[in-house]
Formats: C-alpha cells, structure tokens, sequence
C-alpha cells in the first residue's frame, strides 16, 4: 500500500474573468457542461476526510465563478480538511466573503499581478487590480489567514522590491513570489514571461533582503524558476506521491498538465473512489517510485529527492514524458532549456503596458507579444 | 527577534490549527503541516493565547523534573522564536 495522498487539488472550474497570459492551465480547458455536479465535490471531500487527506486547496480557473463554492468550503471542512481558496478576488464582496468565511475557509490566496495597476490589468487582460486592493482590505477585516500570490516574469520582475513593498502594506501573513511555470498558456507565450539571467539574480537578492526585514512579519514563500536551476523541481512532491487533483470534469490527474500526456487514461471520480484512483490506476502508478525512469535519474543520488522533475514538462518540451526533464543540466536534452534561455538573454527589453477600451481590443492589438488565455466554450 | 518575554501569551498564528488524529497530531498551515510529537507537542498544546510564556516554561519545567530547568527554558523559547519566524506561532 502507498500512503495515502496528503492534500487534494479541486480545480472546481475552468472559467476565469482574467485572461493572465502566464496561466498554467491547458490550452484545452474543460467547458461548464462538464462541470462535476456540488454533489459529487462533496462525495470527493467525505472520501479525502476518510483517508485521512490535509488540505483541499481550491483553484481553477476562478473558484468563485461556481455559484455553490460557499457549500463547498463548508462540505471540505467538515470532512475535516484544511480549507483553500485560491482566488483572483473578482466574484467577491464582503457578503459572500462573510458567507465563506462563516462556512469554514481557513485561508485566501489572493492573486496580484503588479503593484503598478496599468501593468497589472495588461498582463491580466482585466481591469481587476483596484477591485483586489478592495478585497484585500475586506478579507483583512475577516478572521481568516491571507496570502498574497505574485507571479513573476519578464515584464514585472524589474521592479520585484516595489511589488514587495506594495503587498506588504496589504498585511498578509504571507506572500508567494512565484516565478512562472511554463505550462498551458505560459509556455505558449514563454517568450514573453522568461526572465533574463540578470533579473533572476537580482531578484534572489531582493527576496532574501525582504525575507529578513519581514522576518516574523511576514512569511515569504519563493517558487523557483526552474529553467536556471541546475536540478529540476520535484513535481508535485514526486508523482502519486503526495497529491492528487480533480479537474472540473472529475478526472484525477496526479499533476496540472497530466492531460497532456498521451496514452495515460486518467480515472474520473464519477465513477471511482479517491481511495481506489490513488492505489490502483495505472496513471498514478505509471511514474510512481524509480522503476520507470531513464538514464541518467535511474542511477541518480537525485533521484529520491526531485524524482527526475517534472513528466508533464518532459513531455511538452521533448515530446516524450518518460524523459529526464530537460530543465535538469544533466539531462540529455537539456540543450532545449538552454536555447530557451539563450534566446530570452539576447532578447529584446521589457514591453510597455498596453490599454485598450475592451478585451478583443486588447487581443489585437498584443498579438504579436502574447496570447490571453481564453474561456472554455 | 527574540524569544518570547515571560508575560507574552503565545498562540498559534492565523491560519495555523491542529489537525490530524489523536495518534497522528499535527499543526496544519496554509501550503503544509508539522507533525508534532513529545515534548513539541506538549509545548505547542500549551500555546493556547491563554498561558504566558512563564507559565508554560514552569509547568514543563515541573513535568520534567529531573532535566535542568534553564536548559528547558531556553530549548522552549528557540523552539517558539523558529516557529514564529515561520509564521506559525504568535506571541
């Protein structure tokens, strides 16, 4: 037997008011029809509260955009998990926050893309950032743990201490500053996201200078970006290791991108329990534990600890998703991150913000910069 | 920062809460949770925003008697400064 997974990942819905061109979600996102039924989320909490599962981190797409995710968050904590709302802000007002809240959340993620509002709403295709100043202050008038989450990239990275010091006066307890990863509509525009080798460092620098004035203030938490790294992330803590997502269809992927892996079927909870997906099926036991990797992670000291990175971020760069992931410097293909990188430190200077007076408006007149991530149909 | 001053009531931090089950205690936060055990444990169930920091060090200081009671002051309060500096205790 596999122990159980620790926490689970409830996509709840593809649908978004933004449009972030460094979304991680597929390019195929799952339409609305789709959508798994209110009872059949809470059948999926009861199951994660049985094995003994942590957390339920709410995400999407835009969590708030499902019309019962109060009923959610209360099902998810009386199953005993710890409650998740990872979140955009947009779809949020001091009574349904009340409502949340009083139903269980123990914690909001809210996102930002920018302390500079013109550069913010342009990366997020929405005129959203004065709304999430707004509702940053409202959950601070809550009972409720508050992170701020801030991805960063080419376009924002320049003036990392200035967004720092802009969620700071946000109060949170604690910030992520997430580097971008390149999946779903962030590799598409990757050439427009990945930062220059000089951005990185700095941006070290000023994380861990903020990291000791904030120090017992506030906790920042770093997402690395893996194209600089010299060994690749461990993925999800390593594959049907520790986690388990449910798409807003009710497939259990053992990561984001997973979907895109061909030959895999992924269960769908609809018809299978968590219990059964995560001991039994084949697509969390295809990459589970050392037997199915290549050279050079099978005879890796590694390869316990980062698991040979990432399968879904193998398949999409190199095609084939039993690679060791190119992200690794010692990956056979590595050259393919390095021409990457090669190309974003001979590339052209940061853009300027773009407005335009409606979102297909903007579209056109960005094209040749990035593509917004769109809704599914 | 230092470790906590003798009337300071120490309490988990927002968005910290126990979790987990009787044989399997642990403290659950945002992105995570700390398994805790003996004697971790037993301070971290006294971090109740009720007790102060002296209280808890002279109850822990009677239940283990036999151990020297400025070195168990001084192991409790580097134990709560680290985890205050991770966010998940208060004082």
């Amino acid at each position: 037997m596999v122990p159980n997974p620790l926490a689970l990942i409830a996509e709840v819905t593809h649908r978004c008011p933004l449009h972030c061109v460094y979304c991680s979600n597929p390019l195929q996102l799952a339409g609305t029809t789709g959508e798994l039924a209110t009872e059949d989320w809470i059948r999926v909490f009861q199951q994660a509260g049985k094995l003994a599962m942590l957390h339920a981190h709410f995400t999407g797409g835009e969590p708030l955009a499902r019309q019962d995710l109060t009923e959610l968050i209360g099902a998810a904590r009386s199953a005993g998990l710890y409650t998740n709302l990872i979140t955009s802000g947009i779809g949020l007002a001091e009574e349904r926050l009340q409502a949340l809240v009083s139903a269980g959340l123990d914690h909001i993620q809210l996102s930002f893309q920018d302390s500079r509002e013109a550069s913010a709403n342009w990366i997020a295709g929405a005129k959203a950032h004065a709304h999430k100043i707004e509702i940053a202050r409202a959950i601070r008038g809550h009972k409720v743990a508050f992170t701020v989450n801030l991805v960063v990239h080419r376009q924002n990275l320049d003036h990392l201490e200035e967004m720092i010091a802009f969620i700071e006066q946000l109060q949170p307890e604690r910030m992520e500053i997430a580097h971008t990863q390149y999946y779903g509509w962030a590799l598409a525009n990757r050439a427009a996201l990945l930062p220059t080798r000089a951005q990185v460092e700095k941006a070290v620098e000023v994380v861990a200078a903020a990291e000791k004035r904030l120090a017992g203030r506030i906790r920042i938490d770093s997402v690395v970006p893996d194209y600089y790294a010299k060994y690749p992330k461990a993925c999800m803590g390593g594959w049907g290791q520790r986690l388990m997502l449910i798409d807003p269809a009710g497939k259990a992927l053992p990561c984001h991108a997973a979907g895109v892996i061909p030959g895999l079927e992924f269960e769908n909870v609809r018809e299978r329990t968590l219990g059964w997906i995560w001991q039994e099926s084949d697509s969390f036991r295809r990459f589970r534990g050392e037997e199915w990797m290549p050279e050079p992670c099978r005879s890796c000291d590694r390869r316990s600890e980062d698991f040979g990175g990432c399968r879904c971020q193998a398949l999409l760069l190199t095609g084939d998703a039993t690679a060791t992931d190119p992200a690794c410097t010692l990956a056979p293909v590595h050259y393919i991150v390095e021409a990457a990188l090669l190309e974003a430190n001979s590339g052209a200077a940061v853009s300027q913000p773009t407005s335009a007076a409606s979102f297909s408006q903007l579209r056109q007149q960005t094209t040749t910069l990035w593509s917004y991530r769109t809704n599914p149909e | 920062m230092p470790p906590p001053e003798d009337l300071r009531q120490p309490r988990l931090a927002a968005g910290c809460r126990w979790g987990g089950s009787e044989e399997n205690r642990v403290i659950l936060f945002p992105e995570g949770a700390i398994k805790l055990q003996g004697t971790g444990r037993q301070v971290l169930e006294r971090c109740d925003g009720q007790r102060t920091f002296g209280q808890i060090i002279t109850e822990l200081q009677t239940q283990f008697g036999d151990a020297d009671p400025a070195k168990i002051r001084d192991d409790i309060g580097k134990f709560l400064e680290q985890l205050r500096q991770k966010r998940i205790v208060d004082y």
